[in-house]
Protein backbone atom coordinates (compact mmCIF):
# COMPACT_ATOMS: atom_id res chain seq x y z
CA UNK A 1 0.00 0.00 0.00
CA UNK A 2 2.77 2.46 0.93
CA UNK A 3 4.61 1.53 -2.26
CA UNK A 4 1.55 2.46 -4.32
CA UNK A 5 1.22 5.84 -2.56
CA UNK A 6 4.86 6.56 -3.17
CA UNK A 7 4.42 5.71 -6.85
CA UNK A 8 1.47 8.07 -7.23
CA UNK A 9 3.41 10.95 -5.67
CA UNK A 10 6.54 10.36 -7.76
CA UNK A 11 4.61 9.94 -11.03
CA UNK A 12 2.63 13.14 -10.34
CA UNK A 13 5.88 14.98 -9.70
CA UNK A 14 7.42 13.56 -12.88
CA UNK A 15 4.40 14.65 -14.92
CA UNK A 16 4.54 18.21 -13.53
CA UNK A 17 8.24 18.45 -14.40
CA UNK A 18 7.53 17.04 -17.87
CA UNK A 19 4.96 19.79 -18.43
CA UNK A 20 7.57 22.43 -17.53
CA UNK A 21 10.02 20.89 -20.00
CA UNK A 22 7.46 20.61 -22.80
CA UNK A 23 5.73 24.00 -22.37
CA UNK A 24 8.28 26.08 -24.32
CA UNK A 25 8.15 23.58 -27.20
CA UNK A 26 4.34 23.36 -27.15
CA UNK A 27 4.19 27.16 -27.06
CA UNK A 28 6.54 27.30 -30.07
CA UNK A 29 4.35 24.87 -32.06
CA UNK A 30 1.06 26.68 -31.43
CA UNK A 31 2.48 30.20 -31.74
CA UNK A 32 3.69 29.35 -35.24
CA UNK A 33 0.01 28.89 -36.22
CA UNK A 34 -1.17 32.21 -34.75
CA UNK A 35 -1.72 35.41 -36.70
CA UNK A 36 0.89 38.12 -36.20
CA UNK A 37 -1.38 40.34 -34.09
CA UNK A 38 -2.60 37.45 -31.97
CA UNK A 39 0.94 36.20 -31.35
CA UNK A 40 1.86 39.62 -29.94
CA UNK A 41 -1.10 39.92 -27.56
CA UNK A 42 -2.02 36.34 -26.78
CA UNK A 43 -2.01 35.00 -23.26
CA UNK A 44 -3.28 31.56 -24.29
CA UNK A 45 -1.28 28.64 -25.61
CA UNK A 46 -3.77 27.66 -28.32
CA UNK A 47 -4.47 30.00 -31.26
CA UNK A 48 -7.97 31.52 -31.48
CA UNK A 49 -7.58 31.71 -35.25
CA UNK A 50 -5.42 29.07 -36.92
CA UNK A 51 -3.32 30.18 -39.88
CA UNK A 52 -0.63 28.72 -42.13
CA UNK A 53 0.36 32.20 -43.29
CA UNK A 54 3.63 32.20 -41.30
CA UNK A 55 4.82 29.08 -43.11
CA UNK A 56 3.67 30.44 -46.49
CA UNK A 57 5.65 33.61 -45.74
CA UNK A 58 8.92 32.00 -44.72
CA UNK A 59 8.85 29.56 -47.66
CA UNK A 60 7.97 32.23 -50.24
CA UNK A 61 10.84 33.15 -52.61
CA UNK A 62 10.55 36.83 -51.72
CA UNK A 63 11.07 36.20 -48.02
CA UNK A 64 14.13 37.84 -46.50
CA UNK A 65 14.75 34.45 -44.94
CA UNK A 66 15.65 32.01 -47.78
CA UNK A 67 14.79 29.10 -45.55
CA UNK A 68 14.82 26.42 -48.26
CA UNK A 69 18.36 27.42 -49.11
CA UNK A 70 19.27 27.21 -45.42
CA UNK A 71 17.79 23.71 -45.25
CA UNK A 72 19.85 22.73 -48.29
CA UNK A 73 23.08 24.24 -46.91
CA UNK A 74 22.53 22.55 -43.56
CA UNK A 75 21.88 19.18 -45.22
CA UNK A 76 25.08 19.42 -47.28
CA UNK A 77 27.43 20.49 -44.51
CA UNK A 78 26.04 18.12 -41.85
CA UNK A 79 26.12 15.12 -44.24
CA UNK A 80 29.59 15.79 -45.66
CA UNK A 81 31.02 16.93 -42.33
CA UNK A 82 29.68 13.97 -40.36
CA UNK A 83 30.87 11.36 -42.89
CA UNK A 84 34.32 13.00 -43.13
CA UNK A 85 34.78 13.15 -39.38
CA UNK A 86 33.64 9.57 -38.76
CA UNK A 87 35.79 8.09 -41.56
CA UNK A 88 38.90 10.10 -40.71
CA UNK A 89 38.57 9.33 -37.00
CA UNK A 90 38.01 5.57 -37.51
CA UNK A 91 41.07 5.28 -39.74
CA UNK A 92 43.25 7.24 -37.32
CA UNK A 93 42.01 5.40 -34.24
CA UNK A 94 42.55 2.00 -35.91
CA UNK A 95 46.05 2.98 -36.95
CA UNK A 96 46.88 4.24 -33.45
CA UNK A 97 45.35 1.33 -31.58
CA UNK A 98 46.51 -1.54 -33.80
CA UNK A 99 49.19 -0.72 -36.34
CA UNK A 100 52.09 0.70 -34.30
CA UNK A 101 52.25 3.87 -36.32
CA UNK A 102 55.55 5.76 -35.81
CA UNK A 103 55.22 8.51 -33.21
CA UNK A 104 52.08 6.88 -31.80
CA UNK A 105 52.63 8.01 -28.20
CA UNK A 106 53.32 11.59 -29.23
CA UNK A 107 50.13 11.71 -31.32
CA UNK A 108 48.04 10.30 -28.48
CA UNK A 109 49.63 12.73 -26.03
CA UNK A 110 48.80 15.67 -28.29
CA UNK A 111 45.22 14.42 -28.77
CA UNK A 112 44.65 14.34 -25.02
CA UNK A 113 46.29 17.74 -24.54
CA UNK A 114 44.12 19.25 -27.29
CA UNK A 115 41.01 17.94 -25.51
CA UNK A 116 41.82 20.06 -22.45
CA UNK A 117 42.49 23.35 -24.28
CA UNK A 118 39.42 25.61 -24.48
CA UNK A 119 38.08 26.18 -28.00
CA UNK A 120 38.16 29.98 -27.69
CA UNK A 121 41.95 29.92 -28.11
CA UNK A 122 41.84 28.66 -31.71
CA UNK A 123 38.57 30.30 -32.78
CA UNK A 124 39.65 33.74 -34.02
CA UNK A 125 43.03 32.68 -35.49
CA UNK A 126 41.19 29.95 -37.43
CA UNK A 127 38.82 32.62 -38.74
CA UNK A 128 41.83 34.74 -39.74
CA UNK A 129 43.39 31.84 -41.65
CA UNK A 130 40.22 31.29 -43.71
CA UNK A 131 39.98 35.03 -44.27
CA UNK A 132 43.58 35.19 -45.49
CA UNK A 133 42.90 32.42 -48.02
CA UNK A 134 39.70 34.15 -49.21
CA UNK A 135 37.60 31.18 -48.12
CA UNK A 136 35.05 33.06 -46.04
CA UNK A 137 31.43 32.65 -47.13
CA UNK A 138 32.08 29.20 -48.65
CA UNK A 139 31.24 25.67 -47.49
CA UNK A 140 34.90 24.93 -46.76
CA UNK A 141 35.14 26.63 -43.34
CA UNK A 142 31.68 25.24 -42.54
CA UNK A 143 32.88 21.65 -43.02
CA UNK A 144 36.63 21.09 -42.71
CA UNK A 145 37.45 22.54 -39.26
CA UNK A 146 35.25 19.92 -37.56
CA UNK A 147 37.72 17.25 -38.73
CA UNK A 148 40.32 18.65 -36.32
CA UNK A 149 38.29 17.56 -33.30
CA UNK A 150 40.23 14.96 -31.33
CA UNK A 151 37.22 13.73 -29.36
CA UNK A 152 36.19 11.13 -31.97
CA UNK A 153 39.66 9.62 -32.35
CA UNK A 154 39.95 9.42 -28.58
CA UNK A 155 36.50 7.76 -28.29
CA UNK A 156 37.16 5.06 -30.91
CA UNK A 157 40.78 4.57 -29.83
CA UNK A 158 39.65 3.84 -26.28
CA UNK A 159 37.05 1.38 -27.55
CA UNK A 160 39.54 -0.47 -29.75
CA UNK A 161 42.18 -0.69 -27.03
CA UNK A 162 39.75 -2.57 -24.78
CA UNK A 163 38.48 -4.74 -27.65
CA UNK A 164 40.08 -8.21 -28.10
CA UNK A 165 42.42 -8.63 -31.08
CA UNK A 166 41.81 -12.35 -31.74
CA UNK A 167 39.53 -11.97 -34.74
CA UNK A 168 41.84 -9.55 -36.51
CA UNK A 169 44.84 -11.77 -35.94
CA UNK A 170 42.96 -14.78 -37.31
CA UNK A 171 41.94 -12.79 -40.39
CA UNK A 172 45.51 -11.57 -40.80
CA UNK A 173 46.89 -15.12 -40.67
CA UNK A 174 44.32 -16.11 -43.29
CA UNK A 175 45.94 -13.54 -45.57
CA UNK A 176 43.38 -10.72 -45.33
CA UNK A 177 44.66 -7.23 -46.24
CA UNK A 178 44.43 -4.26 -43.87
CA UNK A 179 41.48 -2.89 -45.85
CA UNK A 180 39.67 -6.24 -45.70
CA UNK A 181 40.26 -6.47 -41.96
CA UNK A 182 38.93 -2.94 -41.52
CA UNK A 183 35.84 -3.69 -43.58
CA UNK A 184 34.92 -7.15 -42.33
CA UNK A 185 36.23 -7.23 -38.78
CA UNK A 186 36.70 -3.72 -37.40
CA UNK A 187 33.69 -1.90 -38.88
CA UNK A 188 31.08 -4.39 -37.61
CA UNK A 189 32.73 -4.38 -34.18
CA UNK A 190 32.92 -0.62 -33.74
CA UNK A 191 29.58 0.16 -35.38
CA UNK A 192 27.85 1.26 -32.14
CA UNK A 193 30.67 3.66 -31.22
CA UNK A 194 30.90 4.92 -34.81
CA UNK A 195 27.14 5.64 -34.87
CA UNK A 196 27.45 7.37 -31.49
CA UNK A 197 30.25 9.53 -32.86
CA UNK A 198 28.17 10.21 -35.97
CA UNK A 199 25.21 11.38 -33.89
CA UNK A 200 27.35 13.66 -31.69
CA UNK A 201 29.12 15.08 -34.74
CA UNK A 202 25.86 15.66 -36.63
CA UNK A 203 24.33 17.44 -33.64
CA UNK A 204 27.48 19.49 -33.12
CA UNK A 205 27.64 20.71 -36.72
CA UNK A 206 23.87 21.17 -37.02
CA UNK A 207 23.65 23.26 -33.85
CA UNK A 208 26.90 25.21 -34.13
CA UNK A 209 26.33 28.95 -34.00
CA UNK A 210 29.45 30.94 -33.04
CA UNK A 211 31.84 29.52 -35.68
CA UNK A 212 29.42 29.79 -38.64
CA UNK A 213 28.53 33.33 -37.52
CA UNK A 214 32.20 34.30 -37.94
CA UNK A 215 32.87 32.73 -41.35
CA UNK A 216 29.51 33.26 -43.10
CA UNK A 217 28.20 36.64 -44.15
CA UNK A 218 25.78 36.29 -47.04
CA UNK A 219 22.22 35.19 -46.39
CA UNK A 220 22.41 32.52 -49.12
CA UNK A 221 25.27 30.64 -47.43
CA UNK A 222 23.75 30.41 -43.95
CA UNK A 223 22.79 27.29 -42.04
CA UNK A 224 19.39 26.94 -40.34
CA UNK A 225 20.95 27.54 -36.93
CA UNK A 226 22.73 30.69 -38.11
CA UNK A 227 19.65 31.79 -40.06
CA UNK A 228 17.54 31.79 -36.90
CA UNK A 229 20.10 34.09 -35.26
CA UNK A 230 19.85 36.42 -38.26
CA UNK A 231 16.07 36.51 -37.92
CA UNK A 232 16.36 37.30 -34.21
CA UNK A 233 18.73 40.18 -34.90
CA UNK A 234 17.01 41.36 -38.08
CA UNK A 235 13.75 42.84 -39.19
CA UNK A 236 11.58 39.86 -38.22
CA UNK A 237 12.35 40.80 -34.64
CA UNK A 238 8.80 41.95 -34.00
CA UNK A 239 7.02 38.90 -35.37
CA UNK A 240 6.87 36.08 -32.82
CA UNK A 241 4.56 33.96 -35.00
CA UNK A 242 6.89 34.10 -38.02
CA UNK A 243 9.87 33.62 -35.75
CA UNK A 244 8.36 30.45 -34.28
CA UNK A 245 7.48 29.07 -37.73
CA UNK A 246 11.14 29.42 -38.75
CA UNK A 247 12.27 28.00 -35.41
CA UNK A 248 9.96 25.00 -35.98
CA UNK A 249 11.63 24.31 -39.33
CA UNK A 250 15.08 24.58 -37.73
CA UNK A 251 14.19 22.49 -34.68
CA UNK A 252 12.24 19.55 -36.11
CA UNK A 253 15.20 17.84 -37.89
CA UNK A 254 17.29 18.00 -34.70
CA UNK A 255 14.47 16.60 -32.56
CA UNK A 256 13.70 13.83 -35.09
CA UNK A 257 17.37 12.76 -35.18
CA UNK A 258 17.45 12.92 -31.40
CA UNK A 259 14.37 10.70 -31.03
CA UNK A 260 15.46 8.18 -33.69
CA UNK A 261 19.03 7.98 -32.40
CA UNK A 262 18.01 8.30 -28.75
CA UNK A 263 19.81 5.10 -27.79
CA UNK A 264 23.10 6.34 -29.27
CA UNK A 265 22.66 9.82 -27.88
CA UNK A 266 22.24 8.34 -24.42
CA UNK A 267 25.37 6.27 -25.02
CA UNK A 268 27.30 9.36 -26.09
CA UNK A 269 26.66 10.89 -22.69
CA UNK A 270 27.80 7.72 -20.97
CA UNK A 271 30.97 7.79 -23.04
CA UNK A 272 31.68 11.43 -22.28
CA UNK A 273 31.40 10.64 -18.60
CA UNK A 274 34.96 9.38 -18.53
CA UNK A 275 35.46 7.87 -15.12
CA UNK B 1 54.02 -9.21 -37.17
CA UNK B 2 55.36 -10.21 -40.58
CA UNK B 3 55.03 -8.00 -43.64
CA UNK B 4 56.26 -5.23 -41.34
CA UNK B 5 56.82 -2.54 -43.94
CA UNK B 6 53.41 -2.89 -45.52
CA UNK B 7 51.74 -2.64 -42.11
CA UNK B 8 53.79 0.47 -41.37
CA UNK B 9 52.80 2.04 -44.69
CA UNK B 10 49.16 1.31 -43.99
CA UNK B 11 49.51 2.75 -40.50
CA UNK B 12 50.90 6.03 -41.84
CA UNK B 13 48.35 6.22 -44.65
CA UNK B 14 45.46 5.72 -42.26
CA UNK B 15 46.52 8.20 -39.61
CA UNK B 16 47.67 10.93 -41.98
CA UNK B 17 44.26 12.43 -42.97
CA UNK B 18 43.53 13.09 -39.32
CA UNK B 19 47.03 14.38 -38.57
CA UNK B 20 46.81 16.70 -41.58
CA UNK B 21 43.39 18.05 -40.57
CA UNK B 22 44.55 18.47 -36.98
CA UNK B 23 47.63 20.42 -38.04
CA UNK B 24 45.70 22.63 -40.48
CA UNK B 25 42.64 23.39 -38.36
CA UNK B 26 43.87 23.13 -34.78
CA UNK B 27 47.63 23.34 -34.43
CA UNK B 28 48.13 26.09 -37.03
CA UNK B 29 45.39 28.34 -35.53
CA UNK B 30 46.75 27.62 -32.05
CA UNK B 31 50.31 28.65 -32.97
CA UNK B 32 49.09 31.57 -35.08
CA UNK B 33 47.06 32.77 -32.08
CA UNK B 34 50.14 32.70 -29.84
CA UNK B 35 52.17 34.50 -32.53
CA UNK B 36 49.49 37.14 -33.23
CA UNK B 37 49.07 37.81 -29.51
CA UNK B 38 52.67 39.08 -29.44
CA UNK B 39 52.03 41.59 -32.23
CA UNK B 40 50.11 44.75 -32.88
CA UNK B 41 47.93 42.89 -35.35
CA UNK B 42 45.02 44.65 -37.01
CA UNK B 43 42.19 42.53 -38.41
CA UNK B 44 41.99 44.47 -41.68
CA UNK B 45 45.46 45.97 -42.16
CA UNK B 46 47.44 43.01 -40.81
CA UNK B 47 50.66 42.88 -38.81
CA UNK B 48 51.92 46.25 -37.54
CA UNK B 49 54.96 44.94 -35.71
CA UNK B 50 56.17 42.83 -32.80
CA UNK B 51 55.21 44.14 -29.36
CA UNK B 52 56.29 41.28 -27.09
CA UNK B 53 53.99 40.88 -24.13
CA UNK B 54 52.63 44.43 -24.42
CA UNK B 55 49.11 43.21 -25.37
CA UNK B 56 48.94 41.13 -22.20
CA UNK B 57 50.30 44.05 -20.13
CA UNK B 58 47.67 46.38 -21.65
CA UNK B 59 44.85 43.96 -20.88
CA UNK B 60 46.02 43.41 -17.30
CA UNK B 61 46.92 47.04 -16.45
CA UNK B 62 44.02 48.82 -14.72
CA UNK B 63 42.79 51.93 -16.46
CA UNK B 64 43.34 50.92 -20.07
CA UNK B 65 40.44 50.59 -22.48
CA UNK B 66 41.15 46.90 -23.05
CA UNK B 67 41.50 46.25 -19.34
CA UNK B 68 38.05 47.70 -18.71
CA UNK B 69 36.49 45.63 -21.47
CA UNK B 70 38.19 42.41 -20.38
CA UNK B 71 37.55 42.83 -16.66
CA UNK B 72 33.89 43.72 -17.20
CA UNK B 73 33.40 40.68 -19.41
CA UNK B 74 35.28 38.47 -16.95
CA UNK B 75 33.19 39.76 -14.05
CA UNK B 76 29.95 39.15 -15.98
CA UNK B 77 31.07 35.66 -16.93
CA UNK B 78 31.94 34.84 -13.32
CA UNK B 79 28.53 36.13 -12.20
CA UNK B 80 26.91 33.68 -14.60
CA UNK B 81 29.16 30.81 -13.46
CA UNK B 82 28.22 31.50 -9.84
CA UNK B 83 24.46 31.75 -10.45
CA UNK B 84 24.21 28.93 -12.99
CA UNK B 85 26.39 26.10 -11.70
CA UNK B 86 24.43 25.36 -8.47
CA UNK B 87 21.02 25.04 -10.19
CA UNK B 88 22.49 23.18 -13.18
CA UNK B 89 24.02 20.60 -10.86
CA UNK B 90 21.47 20.38 -8.02
CA UNK B 91 18.33 20.36 -10.20
CA UNK B 92 19.98 17.80 -12.49
CA UNK B 93 20.58 15.53 -9.51
CA UNK B 94 16.96 16.07 -8.40
CA UNK B 95 15.67 15.09 -11.84
CA UNK B 96 17.88 12.00 -11.87
CA UNK B 97 16.52 10.98 -8.46
CA UNK B 98 12.91 11.46 -9.63
CA UNK B 99 13.61 9.29 -12.69
CA UNK B 100 15.40 6.71 -10.58
CA UNK B 101 12.34 6.28 -8.35
CA UNK B 102 9.82 5.97 -11.19
CA UNK B 103 8.31 2.58 -12.10
CA UNK B 104 10.73 0.97 -14.59
CA UNK B 105 8.50 1.09 -17.64
CA UNK B 106 7.90 4.85 -17.26
CA UNK B 107 11.59 5.74 -16.98
CA UNK B 108 12.51 5.93 -20.70
CA UNK B 109 9.53 8.16 -21.55
CA UNK B 110 10.28 10.78 -18.91
CA UNK B 111 14.02 10.55 -19.48
CA UNK B 112 13.47 11.40 -23.14
CA UNK B 113 11.13 14.31 -22.30
CA UNK B 114 13.62 15.83 -19.84
CA UNK B 115 16.49 15.40 -22.31
CA UNK B 116 14.86 16.46 -25.60
CA UNK B 117 15.54 20.21 -25.23
CA UNK B 118 19.27 19.44 -25.23
CA UNK B 119 19.04 18.52 -28.93
CA UNK B 120 17.96 22.03 -29.97
CA UNK B 121 20.36 24.73 -31.14
CA UNK B 122 21.18 27.74 -28.98
CA UNK B 123 19.62 30.02 -31.61
CA UNK B 124 16.29 28.15 -31.47
CA UNK B 125 16.38 28.19 -27.66
CA UNK B 126 17.07 31.92 -27.76
CA UNK B 127 14.26 32.56 -30.25
CA UNK B 128 11.78 30.73 -28.01
CA UNK B 129 12.84 32.38 -24.75
CA UNK B 130 13.24 35.79 -26.35
CA UNK B 131 9.55 35.67 -27.21
CA UNK B 132 8.49 34.09 -23.94
CA UNK B 133 10.23 36.86 -21.98
CA UNK B 134 9.84 39.75 -24.41
CA UNK B 135 8.74 42.99 -22.79
CA UNK B 136 6.24 43.99 -25.47
CA UNK B 137 4.17 41.10 -26.69
CA UNK B 138 6.09 38.35 -24.88
CA UNK B 139 3.94 35.48 -23.69
CA UNK B 140 4.91 35.53 -20.01
CA UNK B 141 4.13 39.23 -19.56
CA UNK B 142 0.86 38.82 -21.50
CA UNK B 143 -0.11 35.91 -19.29
CA UNK B 144 0.92 37.41 -15.93
CA UNK B 145 -0.79 40.72 -16.68
CA UNK B 146 -3.99 39.12 -17.99
CA UNK B 147 -4.48 36.91 -14.94
CA UNK B 148 -3.70 39.83 -12.65
CA UNK B 149 -0.44 38.67 -11.06
CA UNK B 150 1.33 41.71 -12.51
CA UNK B 151 -0.07 45.25 -12.90
CA UNK B 152 2.72 46.18 -15.28
CA UNK B 153 4.84 44.07 -17.60
CA UNK B 154 8.28 43.20 -16.20
CA UNK B 155 11.30 44.30 -18.24
CA UNK B 156 12.71 40.79 -18.37
CA UNK B 157 15.39 41.60 -20.93
CA UNK B 158 16.46 45.16 -20.16
CA UNK B 159 16.57 45.25 -16.38
CA UNK B 160 18.65 43.32 -13.87
CA UNK B 161 18.33 40.90 -12.18
CA UNK B 162 15.62 39.84 -14.65
CA UNK B 163 18.01 39.70 -17.62
CA UNK B 164 20.24 37.18 -15.84
CA UNK B 165 17.14 35.30 -14.68
CA UNK B 166 15.87 34.99 -18.26
CA UNK B 167 19.24 33.73 -19.52
CA UNK B 168 19.49 31.37 -16.55
CA UNK B 169 16.04 29.86 -17.11
CA UNK B 170 16.74 29.39 -20.83
CA UNK B 171 20.08 27.76 -20.05
CA UNK B 172 18.70 25.43 -17.38
CA UNK B 173 15.87 24.34 -19.70
CA UNK B 174 18.29 23.81 -22.57
CA UNK B 175 21.23 22.00 -20.99
CA UNK B 176 20.14 20.40 -17.73
CA UNK B 177 19.25 17.11 -19.44
CA UNK B 178 22.93 16.45 -20.10
CA UNK B 179 23.95 16.68 -16.44
CA UNK B 180 20.86 14.66 -15.51
CA UNK B 181 21.96 11.83 -17.83
CA UNK B 182 25.39 11.76 -16.21
CA UNK B 183 23.78 11.56 -12.76
CA UNK B 184 21.45 8.76 -13.93
CA UNK B 185 24.49 6.74 -15.03
CA UNK B 186 26.16 7.35 -11.69
CA UNK B 187 23.04 6.32 -9.74
CA UNK B 188 22.76 3.15 -11.82
CA UNK B 189 26.25 2.13 -10.80
CA UNK B 190 25.64 2.31 -7.05
CA UNK B 191 25.80 -1.22 -5.64
CA UNK B 192 22.19 -2.23 -4.71
CA UNK B 193 23.41 -4.36 -1.81
CA UNK B 194 24.40 -1.15 0.01
CA UNK B 195 20.75 -0.06 0.03
CA UNK B 196 19.59 -3.52 1.11
CA UNK B 197 21.96 -3.43 4.05
CA UNK B 198 20.68 0.03 4.99
CA UNK B 199 17.07 -1.23 4.74
CA UNK B 200 17.88 -3.97 7.23
CA UNK B 201 19.25 -1.31 9.57
CA UNK B 202 15.97 0.59 9.15
CA UNK B 203 17.46 3.67 7.49
CA UNK B 204 14.97 6.13 5.92
CA UNK B 205 15.21 7.49 2.37
CA UNK B 206 16.91 10.71 3.45
CA UNK B 207 19.61 8.94 5.45
CA UNK B 208 20.20 6.49 2.60
CA UNK B 209 20.69 9.45 0.24
CA UNK B 210 23.15 11.20 2.57
CA UNK B 211 25.15 8.18 3.69
CA UNK B 212 25.06 5.91 0.62
CA UNK B 213 24.05 7.72 -2.57
CA UNK B 214 26.07 10.93 -2.13
CA UNK B 215 29.40 9.30 -1.24
CA UNK B 216 28.96 6.78 -4.07
CA UNK B 217 28.32 9.42 -6.77
CA UNK B 218 30.82 11.95 -5.40
CA UNK B 219 33.41 11.49 -8.16
CA UNK B 220 30.89 11.80 -10.97
CA UNK B 221 29.39 14.85 -9.25
CA UNK B 222 32.81 16.48 -9.22
CA UNK B 223 33.28 15.75 -12.91
CA UNK B 224 29.83 17.25 -13.61
CA UNK B 225 30.65 20.41 -11.63
CA UNK B 226 33.89 20.91 -13.60
CA UNK B 227 32.12 20.35 -16.94
CA UNK B 228 29.34 22.76 -15.94
CA UNK B 229 31.78 25.48 -14.86
CA UNK B 230 33.51 25.18 -18.25
CA UNK B 231 30.18 25.28 -20.11
CA UNK B 232 29.02 28.35 -18.16
CA UNK B 233 32.36 30.07 -18.79
CA UNK B 234 31.65 29.67 -22.50
CA UNK B 235 28.25 31.41 -22.29
CA UNK B 236 27.71 33.13 -25.61
CA UNK B 237 24.63 32.45 -27.73
CA UNK B 238 22.00 33.05 -25.07
CA UNK B 239 23.36 36.42 -24.00
CA UNK B 240 24.17 37.47 -27.56
CA UNK B 241 20.66 36.69 -28.79
CA UNK B 242 18.30 37.02 -25.81
CA UNK B 243 19.69 40.14 -24.10
CA UNK B 244 22.22 41.32 -26.74
CA UNK B 245 24.75 41.67 -23.92
CA UNK B 246 22.62 44.22 -22.11
CA UNK B 247 21.31 45.97 -20.12
CA UNK B 248 24.36 48.27 -20.04
CA UNK B 249 26.70 45.43 -21.05
CA UNK B 250 25.88 43.53 -17.86
CA UNK B 251 25.43 40.24 -19.75
CA UNK B 252 28.37 40.78 -22.12
CA UNK B 253 30.45 37.65 -21.55
CA UNK B 254 34.15 36.97 -22.19
CA UNK B 255 33.53 35.36 -25.57
CA UNK B 256 31.39 38.34 -26.61
CA UNK B 257 33.97 40.79 -25.26
CA UNK B 258 36.74 39.12 -27.27
CA UNK B 259 34.55 39.05 -30.37
CA UNK B 260 33.88 42.79 -29.95
CA UNK B 261 37.61 43.45 -29.61
CA UNK B 262 38.42 41.49 -32.78
CA UNK B 263 35.55 42.64 -34.98
CA UNK B 264 34.32 45.87 -33.38
CA UNK B 265 37.75 47.37 -32.65
CA UNK B 266 39.64 45.46 -35.39
CA UNK B 267 42.24 44.33 -32.82
CA UNK B 268 43.13 40.73 -33.66
CA UNK B 269 46.33 40.94 -31.58
CA UNK B 270 44.61 42.14 -28.41
CA UNK B 271 41.71 39.76 -29.05
CA UNK B 272 44.06 36.78 -29.37
CA UNK B 273 45.77 37.74 -26.11
CA UNK B 274 42.37 37.97 -24.41
CA UNK B 275 41.39 34.54 -25.78
CA UNK B 276 44.61 33.01 -24.47
CA UNK B 277 44.06 34.65 -21.06
CA UNK B 278 40.51 33.28 -21.01
CA UNK B 279 41.87 29.83 -21.88
CA UNK B 280 44.44 30.07 -19.09
CA UNK B 281 41.79 31.17 -16.57
CA UNK B 282 39.57 28.22 -17.55
CA UNK B 283 42.45 25.77 -17.25
CA UNK B 284 43.39 27.20 -13.83
CA UNK B 285 39.80 26.93 -12.57
CA UNK B 286 39.59 23.34 -13.82
CA UNK B 287 42.97 22.47 -12.32
CA UNK B 288 42.02 24.08 -8.98
CA UNK B 289 38.79 22.08 -8.80
CA UNK B 290 40.61 18.90 -9.77
CA UNK B 291 43.26 19.57 -7.15
CA UNK B 292 40.62 20.20 -4.48
CA UNK B 293 38.85 16.92 -5.21
CA UNK B 294 42.20 15.11 -5.21
CA UNK B 295 43.16 16.60 -1.84
CA UNK B 296 39.80 15.67 -0.36
CA UNK B 297 40.27 12.09 -1.48
CA UNK B 298 43.71 12.01 0.13
CA UNK B 299 42.37 13.33 3.43
CA UNK B 300 39.59 10.77 3.49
Amino acid sequence: MRRKQKNIIIVTLAVLIAILFLLPLVWMVFTSFKTLSESMSSSAILPKVWTLQNYVDIFSPTSDAPILLWVFNTAVITAVGTILVVVIDILAAYSLARLNVPGKNIIIGIIIMALTIPGIVTLFPAFYIFKSFNLLDTFIPLILPYTASTMGVFLIYNFLVSFPKDLEEAAYLDGASQMQILRHVIFPAIKPVAVTLGVITFMGIYNDYLWPSLVINSNEMKTLTLGIATLIQGSNFVNPAGMMAATMVATIPAIVVFLVANKYFVKSVTNSGIK
Amino acid sequence: MHKGTSTKTWAILMVSPFVLCFILFWLAPMLLGLWVSLHNWNLSSGNNGFVGLQNYVDILTPGSLYNEAFMLALKNTLVFVVISVPPLVIIALGLALVLDNLPTRLKPVFRTIYFVSYSISVTAVSAIFLWLFNENGGFINNLLVSIGILDQPINWLSEQPYAWLSILIATVWWTIGFNMMLFINALDEVDPSLYEAADLDGANAFRKFIYITLPQIKNVAFFIIIMTVIASFNLYGQSRLITAGGPEQSTTTLTMGIQNTVFGMNQLGIGSSMAILMGIIMLLVTAAQYFMSYRKKEVN
